[in-house]
């Protein structure tokens, strides 16, 4: 593990009734890198996501983050502790314009009981909002519903209201999931971008996509941890090819 | 001494009779809830038109066996009516509609009610072969209620063997956990849910008819009775039949051993009861965590 | 139509969509001018309110509540009673009584905010419900099923003017300056930044949440909020009728409130008050001819459910939008 880890779970575990979805998961993400989590349909990657970004509750084990436990922690102080997350299925305030969007969720990390004072009035908080919409190349749509826009574009969105809180770490659900090859880029793009101020963790079904920008990788099977290292180490790796490389084309 | 335990005693054979009533009204409410995910606000006014369907056939025929299989069978119609027509084009326009359309349902039956039978409320005499008392052993109890016990163990009983031993059953309970299932094997699920909020109905009128000897009917009975199903659903867990049943008797024992101790407080000791499971135990005695969000 | 006319009728829309306390108040303000049944008239503005508070946890959090009536009841009784046993002076009678419904939003609010989804509507209803039994049975204070008597503010002295609440033109005008200052202050507070979590809470609860909202604490306010400007409503209530009845806390009264949100628009500005316009004129015309009132309002509701969703003013809105 390079650089120290600015997250990281020991011992995760997490059981719905008597099907265990995560069992043992230690892993960490190093801090300012980029870190995939990767393995087959039923892997229990989405559940160990939910746990780390504060969804489900954890049912053993600890997750650490700058060295405080999270467990706990209610869903709504993630956002404030530093890290944000997008969802895998596209989970935008539909009404509301682009800006807008982006604009409370700027907001609700500064200001959420406010009664008195005009929102538009803290021109601060709007600034922010259509920086981070230039940042994804919405900013020509802002005025726009959330709704109207094409489904690439609400994935960009997704990741600008995620950024919104300015997070240490980013965690992106399937972010280019239903996006053109060209949209992937402009995503894959952006997200290296974004590693120059930030930790970023990664739920990714596109092998070649993430073995080539990651840093590190956590590869889950059957709701354990497979392996976990750099790119080089897990294409090496004997029991990861067995189960999931193997497959894969090259 | 002895008389206070005999007291307690009675007291608490009560409380289980009173309860059959709520085990019957609540389990009707779950079995709404938990497949249909409706609250149905209706449900007080169903057991009120239970009473009143039964007041007539009993008027009519002196036979009260008869009123127990035509009240089920009237307010089951009713009920499949109103989801057929009424609540089925409410689906997937989100949780709230048929509530308030059932709201304006009860509206509807108890103004029909009144002008059927007009706004007085009147007896409805226990029938012939139910009079009396009984000796239980701790004292003389009605023999109405001591049947009525009975009664409410022999349809729950009939309930559980369908629910968990039959094909439908099996359908229900896993329309119960995600309806995709069904959909999936090419059940149509909106003939389950017709069917499901029948039998709820069903229930619901079945309850306020063995209710009517002992309370009388009127047209504003059902109200207090929509509560009493809520806090029931509260209390026991939403979408759970076994909760419910256990939730109907403890609050039939609660309010009527409060009744023995302090009578204002009786209702009250109800709500106490819910703002107990709320704070302590939000999802209910068997409810399930997160079931509703 | 000719292009002049209909750009004028469009500029005074926007600038009407922009200021929606000053147009409300200005409608309400030249309602009476129109409208010549003036006692009607104050009925419809105090319903009108207590039909807005109750849009803020409908129309705008997203959730029904059966127990709003508790708020509307709390405030009457708590006004009322300071008012008729203890002679406390009217300005303060109405400002206890907002503060009581806000007491009792807040308590109902920290049991019902536990639970979710549809639950809400059934605890606010139980929880309503106690209310009613506890102020009905201190009918010492209260009046029980008589209800409460002698709410008599014949005068109200602002200064050295003194106003005489008798003739019901002058009554409509004093409660309006009342209920306009709480319709400023709700708009205020929509356009606030409180208000924006509000509409993004109602959008989409999952998606505020994971932004950094605390989805209970904001819905327990807005509960506050709503009860304190229903609690104003049956305050003003109680001292247009001189009395306050037990009805005032049942469910039909909180059955009132949705059907007025619901008639007029929920989360609309305006729709309340449509609402209780024609909910309220509809009442007067008909009982007059029968007095099988719920069957109506009970049609009216399902017809409503069924067809209109978005009310009267909501529909009309919808319509112009296009």
């Amino acid at each position: 593990m390079n650089g120290s880890a600015i997250l990281s779970t020991r011992g995760l575990t997490r059981h719905f009734g008597g099907f265990v979805a995560n069992r043992d998961v230690s892993v960490s993400f190093p801090q300012g890198k980029l870190t995939a989590i990767i393995g087959p349909n039923g892997a229990g990657k989405s559940t160990f996501f939910n746990m780390i970004c504060g969804g489900l509750k954890p049912t053993a084990g600890d997750i650490l983050f700058e060295g405080k436990s999270l467990v706990g922690v209610k869903q709504h102080h993630f956002a404030r502790i530093g890290i944000s997350k997008s969802f895998q299925i596209t989970n935008l305030f539909r009404d509301l314009s682009v800006l807008e969007n982006v604009r409370v969720a700027v907001q609700a990390i500064h200001s959420c009981f406010d009664l008195w004072s005009s929102r538009t009035g803290h021109g601060e908080w709007a600034d922010q909002a259509e920086a981070l919409l230039c940042m994804v190349g919405l900013q020509e749509r802002r005025r726009e519903r959330a709704d109207s826009l094409a489904h690439g574009e609400q994935r960009s969105l997704e990741i600008a209201v995620a950024l919104a809180s300015d997070p240490k770490l980013l965690l992106l659900d399937e972010p280019t999931a239903g996006m053109s090859p060209e949209e992937t880029r402009g995503i894959m793009d952006l997200i290296l971008k974004l590693l120059e101020r930030r930790t970023i963790g990664l739920v990714e079904h596109k092998m070649k996509l993430v073995m080539g920008v990651s840093d590190n990788i956590i590869v889950l099977h059957h709701g354990e941890l497979l392996a976990q290292g750099t790119p080089d180490e897990i294409r090496s790796n004997d029991e990861v090819k067995l189960v999931y490389l193997g497959k894969a084309q090259h | 001494m002895d008389l206070t335990v005999s007291l307690i005693a009675q007291q608490l054979v009560a409380g289980i009779s009173l309860g059959s009533i709520y085990v019957l009204v609540g389990v009707g409410l779950s079995l709404i809830f938990g497949l249909l995910t409706i609250v149905n606000f209706a449900h007080g006014a169903l057991f009120m038109t239970g009473a009143y369907v039964g007041t007539y056939v009993f008027m009519k025929t002196g036979n009260f066996w008869l009123c127990l299989l035509a009240v089920p069978l009237a307010t089951g119609m009713i009920g499949l009516f109103a989801e057929r027509l009424l609540i089925r084009p409410l689906y997937g326009r989100g949780i709230d509609y048929p509530l308030l359309l059932t709201f304006g349902l009860a509206y509807v039956l108890m103004d029909v009610v009144r002008m059927l039978f007009g706004v007085q409320g009147e007896r409805f005499d226990t029938p012939d072969a139910l009079q009396g008392a009984v000796d239980i052993g701790v004292g003389m109890f009605p023999l109405y209620r001591l049947v009525l016990i009975v009664f409410t163990a022999a349809v729950m009983l009939a309930l559980w063997l369908f629910i968990e031993k039959t094909r439908y059953g099996l359908i229900i309970r896993a329309g119960a956990r995600d309806a995709q299932v069904l959909r999936v094997l090419g059940i149509d699920v909106s003939r389950v849910w017709l069917a499901v909020f029948g039998m709820g109905s069903a229930l619901a009128g079945l309850a306020g008819l063995l209710a009517a000897p002992m309370r009388g009917v009127s047209p504003e009975m059902g109200i207090p009775v929509l509560v009493e199903a809520f806090v029931i659903t509260v209390v026991g867990g939403m979408g759970s039949l076994g909760g419910a049943i256990a939730a109907g008797l403890l609050l039939g024992i609660v309010v009527s051993m409060t009744t023995l101790f302090a009578p204002e407080m009786a209702e009250l000791s109800m709500f106490a009861l819910m703002a107990l499971t709320l704070i302590a135990r939000p999802q209910g005695l068997f409810g399930r965590k997160g079931l509703l969000s | 139509m000719s292009d002049q006319h209909s750009a004028f009728v469009r500029s005074v829309a926007d600038r009407a969509a922009r200021h929606p306390a000053a147009a409300t108040i200005l409608v309400l303000a030249l309602f009476p001018l129109v409208f010549p049944f003036h006692t009607l008239a104050i009925n419809i503005l105090l319903f009108g309110l207590f039909a807005a508070g109750y849009n803020i946890t409908f129309g705008y959090t997203g959730k029904l509540s059966f127990g709003h009536a508790a708020f509307f009841g709390g405030g009457a009784y708590g006004c009322g009673i300071l008012i008729a046993n203890y002679q406390v002076h009217w300005a303060l009678a109405v400002v206890f009584g907002v503060a009581l419904g806000g007491l009792i939003a807040l308590l109902i609010g920290l049991l019902a905010t536990r639970t979710r989804g549809i639950y809400f509507a059934m605890v606010t209803l139980a929880l309503a419900q106690c209310v009613y039994f506890l102020f009905f049975h201190a009918s010492s204070l209260t009046g029980g099923d008589n209800g409460l008597r002698g709410v008599n503010v014949p005068r109200v002295a602002l200064g050295p003017i003194s106003i005489d609440l008798l003739d019901p033109m002058v009554k409509y005008y004093f409660m309006l300056s009342l209920v306009g200052g709480a319709v400023w202050v709700l708009a205020r507070i929509l356009r606030s930044p409180f208000g924006a979590i509000l509409e993004a809470i109602r959008e989409n609860e999952a998606r505020a949440r994971a932004c950094g909202v605390n989805i209970e604490a904001t819905r327990l306010l807005s509960l506050v909020i709503s009860g304190m400007v229903c609690a104003l409503a049956g305050a003003l209530n109680a001292i247009n009728l001189s009395t306050v009845a037990i009805d005032s806390l049942s469910y039909h009264t909180s059955g009132l409130a949705m059907m007025l949100t619901l008639l007029g628009g929920m989360g609309t500005f305006f729709g309340p008050f449509v609402g209780s316009a024609v909910f309220l004129g509809i009442e007067h015309i008909v009982t007059g001819y029968t007095e099988r009132w719920q069957l109506i309002v009970g049609i009216v509701f399902i017809v409503l459910v069924l067809y209109f969703p978005r009310g009267i003013w909501g529909s009309i809105l919808q319509r112009a939008g296009k």
